[in-house]
């Protein structure tokens, strides 16, 4: 086939990919050489830095319940975050200015800046000026809510009115009302479309939850530190840490790519484009 | 008349699908060869292999006697002789009218920008363009867009004009507009292939139709006698379906 | 109010090292991102293997993660830097594969039809690159790169608990001392990110408005 960028390649480009692939091969394989040699010279292999996570139960143990705290934290603030983001979606399409333009602020203010802010403004601000006690997971959860609902609420918004203006048409000229209309025409399909993009959202979220390490919460990222204080294996721990976080991920994306092939919703997709593209 | 293209026993496959079945094809010097048939008989695929935007599984293609070249600066070379023109125009959407038409004589032949230009400004005026040729593509209607397309073909001064579906994207009141410009290269001697399901085109422009049907070229013959007498099934059944009632 | 007012030289400075670790950690970025982008759309098996890995694995591990892995991983290994340095490196590293994906898809979202067409009329490799492809994959790509470069403005915040003495650490350090002041503090950091990452909207928003082609 013929790319953008590429011809099919004739018998001479196909001889010089393959050398080239080769050399390639070499190069990396010596970059990959040259890391591993720096790491076995400084130690990086020996046997006590990685058999703990083999043979060291207590570890495994504590590395779980970290892992069980990341996602106690971030199932906790994805709940919330998408019950705000869909409030402030629907503020966002409402028919009021008044209330359009308090959907825009929220989303404006909660989306500017850091992350981190909000999750020391819940730690710091509750107990220092309300002088409410604040566990580290609530300033966590409730900094991540915060911050997720903004994107997600433009997430939704953008998922309705990305629907075609058809279907509300039709809505309307079958009498239905506003509230009506949303509820049992737009939003049903604008959440089979949105659901990748939640869920790319989910993965930056619980990419997030690592942030809970400033506050103190007993999350994978923490129960890593406190373990190295002991075992004294930085490079090791980070890694398993890093890998646990990619498999999770993973999965998740695996998940919004098996939804966006769905039979389901990927059949409404393809009706709507034929009678789009008539 | 010298043979300008010649397909030798063509095969190509997509996958497991066989999209041309021992292609075969002469096409002389300033003749026009126009490919009907219904979609997914690889017409459109036939024509891309020309210039090799398609490549060959077996078989031959010759342009001018010699093989055509798999790759590199002689496919290049060759291709700058062989006038394309597609479905979706295709036009470069950050250049205006004459910036299209003049980029690849100044930037593939070497010819000077001052002169480029002003070629352009001819060739855009030869398809009726001229007050347009400070436009970009998007402010041009469908109709416009492919016209400028052939005009930019048509700068490189080919030998050969390979036009696929040039008139399927557009709007009915604009198809006209470009068969005009294409019946003015036809009137000066071009040599072109074109693929389309216009019939009226194929019927009045023609030296030669072909009928392609699942791959293979079912007919090959005077326009006159395809659409008065086909003589495969599938001819008749396909002008049938396609011819106003 | 007061302790902003009397503390905003302390604030000024943490944000001037924001916009610091911000810019340099960016411009190693799309020194990653440019050559990771390359890797992917070559048509060398083993390179684009290499950029796939590298956005597959960075993009799925926290930048917390990878803050942790260079300040104290790399000293274990014999290398040492200023926390400036760690900071600007992890967040450099970890922003890399953004650019290169935006800078990746910048490329391959333009329709097969200008390669062919470019081609057509006779062009090489590098002339379809160089007048049709990259013209306008550059102009497709300021957008989405100017919010990677406010993502990577908020993300310099995470510096903070790595010796680096920027804007949110300055809110930080200045709340614990102020503790009647704590939300006019964070507030007055908070708005001060607003107006970076609402200007830097603003700007991107005009250069993308002057670059834009219409199709």
């Amino acid at each position: 086939m013929s790319t953008l960028l590429y011809d099919e390649p004739g018998p001479v480009t196909r001889a010089r990919l393959r050398s080239w692939s080769v050399v390639a091969l070499l190069v990396i394989g010596l970059a990959v050489g040259l890391v591993c040699w720096r790491l076995w010279g400084q130690g990086q292999f020996e046997e006590d830095l990685w058999a703990p996570f083999l043979d060291e139960p207590a570890l495994r143990t504590g590395l779980v319940g970290g892992l069980v705290g990341t996602l106690q934290a971030a199932a906790m603030a994805m709940a919330l975050a998408l019950v705000v983001g869909f409030a402030v979606a629907v503020a966002r399409l409402s028919p009021s200015r008044v209330v359009q333009a308090a959907g825009a602020t929220f989303v404006w203010f909660f989306r500017g800046p850091p992350l981190l802010i909000l999750i020391l403004f819940f730690f710091l601000a509750f107990p220092m000026a309300f002088d409410i006690d604040i566990t580290p997971f609530w300033a966590l959860v409730l900094g991540l809510m915060l911050y997720n609902g903004a994107v997600l609420a433009e997430v939704i918004r953008a998922g309705v009115l990305a629907l075609p203006r058809g279907q509300e048409e039709a809505a309307v000229a079958l009498g239905m009302r506003r509230g009506t209309t949303l509820r049992y025409v737009l939003l049903p399909q604008a959440v089979r479309n949105m659901l990748p993009a939640v869920i790319s959202q989910m993965v930056i979220l619980v990419k997030d939850t690592s942030l809970g390490f400033v506050v103190s919460y007993g999350e994978l990222l923490r129960y890593g530190n406190t373990a190295i204080q002991v075992l004294d294996n930085p490079i090791q721990m980070y890694l398993v840490v890093a890998l646990i976080f990619i498999a999770i991920n993973m999965s998740l994306s695996r998940v919004a790519h098996a939804l966006e092939k769905n039979p389901v919703a990927s059949g409404l997709r393809r009706r709507r484009t034929v009678a789009e593209s008539r | 008349m010298p043979t300008l293209v010649e397909l030798r026993q063509v095969n190509k496959y997509f996958g497991e699908h066989h999209v041309l079945k021992d292609v075969s094809l002469t096409v002389d010097t300033g003749q026009v060869i126009v490919v009907v048939g219904p979609s997914g008989s690889g017409k459109s695929t036939l024509c891309r292999t020309i210039n090799r935007l398609e490549a060959i599984d077996s078989g031959e293609i010759l342009v001018e006697g010699t093989p055509l070249p798999t790759e590199g600066a002689a496919l290049a070379r060759l291709r700058s002789n062989v006038g394309m023109v597609f479905q979706s125009f295709n036009l470069f959407p950050q250049y205006t009218a004459r910036e299209n038409v003049a980029l690849a004589p100044v930037k593939v032949k070497g010819v000077k920008p001052s002169v480029a230009r002003e070629r352009a400004t001819d060739l855009l005026n030869r398809v009726g363009l001229a007050e347009h040729a400070d436009k970009l593509p998007a402010r041009l209607s469908g109709g416009q867009q492919q016209r400028v397309a052939i005009a930019r073909a048509l700068a490189m001064e080919p030998k050969v004009m390979l036009f696929d579906e040039p008139t399927s994207a557009l709007d009915p009141e604009m198809i006209n507009e470009v068969l005009d410009v294409m019946k003015d290269l036809v009137a000066q001697g071009m040599t072109m292939v074109v693929v389309t399901h216009e019939m009226g085109f194929a019927r009045s422009a023609a030296d030669r139709v072909v009928f392609m049907d699942d791959g293979r070229i079912a007919e090959a013959c005077d326009p006159e006698d395809f659409f008065t007498a086909p003589r495969t099934e599938r001819a008749r059944d396909f002008l049938s379906r396609i011819l106003p009632h | 109010m007061d302790a902003v007012i009397d503390n905003i030289d302390v604030i000024l400075r943490g944000f001037g090292a924001t916009l610091l670790v911000t810019l340099l950690a960016l411009v190693l970025a799309v020194v990653l991102g440019t050559a990771t982008a390359c890797f992917r759309v070559s048509p060398l098996k083993p390179l684009s293997a290499v950029g796939t890995a590298y956005v597959g694995m960075v993009r799925n591990t926290p930048l917390t993660v990878i803050f942790f892995m260079v300040v104290f991983g790399t000293p274990e290994v014999g290398l040492n830097a200023s926390f400036t340095a760690f900071a600007v490196v992890a967040l450099g590293v970890y922003t890399g594969p953004f650019i290169g994906e935006v800078l990746r898809s910048g490329i391959q979202g333009l329709h097969t039809g200008q390669g062919e067409a470019a081609r057509s009329l006779g062009m090489s490799f590098g002339q379809s690159l160089r007048y049709v492809i990259l013209p306008q994959a550059a102009r497709d790509v300021v957008a989405p790169l100017g919010n990677v470069c406010i993502a990577t403005l908020k993300n310099s915040s995470v510096a903070m608990a790595f010796g680096v003495f920027e804007a949110t650490a300055a809110g930080y350090t200045l709340a614990n001392a102020n503790a009647t002041a704590v939300i006019q503090i964070l507030a007055a950091v908070a708005v001060g990110y607003l107006c970076l990452t609402s200007l830097a909207a603003v700007a991107i928003e005009t250069v993308e408005h002057r670059v834009r082609i219409v199709r």
